[in-house]
């Protein structure tokens, strides 16, 4: 019944013409109307077998049958790429709804990891990962046995803050020899 | 999306009100709830058929994602049809399963069915026993019909004898509507009905 309201439509309408801009949709609103949605056709597109719709409207159609793409009014063969975009007047910006709405899906490609700073390094970050942890206790080594460094915060010898020191050093030498034990052995 | 749905249902009953206006009132739209979700239809019997003077109550359901999927349609009265169920009133029509449109409305469908009540289909039945009557025996067929029109739509034109028969097994405390499917499934022999009740129901 959509057709008959059309043809009521345009024998109201004065030409029916290719530029229907904003005004003539003032003029008659029920010519404009989408043919799903059945309000005033945004981000409009016309088939082939000359039946209008939004674009949101016919792609959701699309969607919901993909198998089986027919014109919702006359059921002719339809399709995205079958669709021709329409662009009134009062329209600025002439941009092609199918582009825009709905957001086309991106690509599902991904780019390669960045590794230029490190040309040699063919290893992945899994090795990097693993180094790090092996030279953890190696690290409190170097900073418990590092005798050729003056110590700005080192006590002089014989002060209790000495002794003190001394002990800690000796008890993270310990913790430090067995964590390497466990590593080893564990 | 029930956006959609809410938006086409409130136009859909403006323009079926307002053409109820010009082109009598063959059809009816009505709505349920206030979340329209929930209709009643109305199809007058279309004329030169058993149907016409009988008044057809529909349910209709809007599914969420209406209109890119088909309203669940069935009858509420009970009729004699091929293409509709005697006990359920379930519709087989294709516009309502897998040949539906989304530019069709309820009033065009609702139009589809009342066309469906002036041209059956028994090639591709819903109730078999209907379908099998009206390929093999049109006037009993159409007398039957006529019967459960007057009887539930509210039809013009009563069958007595049919009545009577029907009457005849209410009074040994048969169920009526038991008594009716039982006589218009049996060709109206009062005997076989009788056996056939007396079998299910002992």
């Amino acid at each position: 019944m959509a057709e008959t309201s059309e043809a009521q439509a345009s024998a109201s309408a004065s030409a029916p013409g290719g530029d229907a801009g904003q005004e003539e949709e003032k003029h008659d609103e029920r010519m404009l109307e989408c043919n799903i949605c059945l309000d005033t056709a945004r981000d409009a597109v016309v088939s082939m077998c000359g039946h209008l719709f939004c674009w949101p409207c016919l792609h959701q159609w699309l969607e919901t049958r993909p198998s089986r793409q027919v014109c919702p009014v006359c059921k002719a063969a339809i399709s995205r790429d079958k669709v021709i975009p329409l662009y009134g007047r009062g329209n600025t910006k002439q941009e092609d709804p199918r582009n825009k709405v709905p957001p086309r899906p991106a690509g599902q490609r991904t780019e390669p990891e960045n590794n230029s700073g490190f040309p040699g390094f063919g290893f992945g970050e899994g090795f990097h990962m693993s180094f790090g942890i092996g030279a953890f206790p190696f690290g409190i080594f170097t900073s418990t046995f590092n005798f050729g460094d003056p110590r700005p915060s080192a006590a002089p010898r014989g002060t209790a803050q000495y002794e003190e020191e001394q002990f800690l050093s000796k008890i993270f030498l310990w913790v430090a020899i067995l964590f390497v034990l466990w590593l080893i052995f564990a | 999306m029930a956006n959609i749905a809410a938006q086409r249902i409130r136009r859909e009953i403006k323009e079926v009100m307002k053409n109820e206006e010009t082109a009598g009132a063959s059809i009816k739209l009505e709505l349920i709830d206030n979340r329209w979700t929930e209709l009643k239809g109305e199809i007058g019997g279309p004329p030169d058929t058993p149907y016409q003077g009988g008044t057809f109550i529909l349910e209709i359901k809007v599914p969420e994602t209406y209109p890119f999927n088909p309203p669940k349609i069935r009858f509420l009265t009970k009729i004699w049809h091929p293409n509709v169920s005697s006990v359920t009133g379930a519709i087989c029509l294709d516009i309502l399963k897998d040949q539906w449109a989304a530019a069709l409305t309820l009033r065009t469908v609702l139009l589809s069915i009342q066309a469906l009540l002036a041209a059956a289909e028994p090639n591709d039945p819903q109730d078999a026993v209907v379908a099998k009557q009206y390929r093999e025996d049109p006037h009993m067929f159409e007398m039957t019909a006529i019967h459960w029109t007057n009887v539930y739509a509210g039809g013009p034109t009563p069958v007595f004898e049919f009545n009577q028969k029907v009457r005849v097994l209410t009074e040994i405390g048969v169920n009526e509507q038991v008594a009716r499917v039982a006589l218009s499934t049996y060709h109206w022999d009062i005997e076989r009905a009788t056996e056939e009740i007396f079998s299910i129901y002992p």
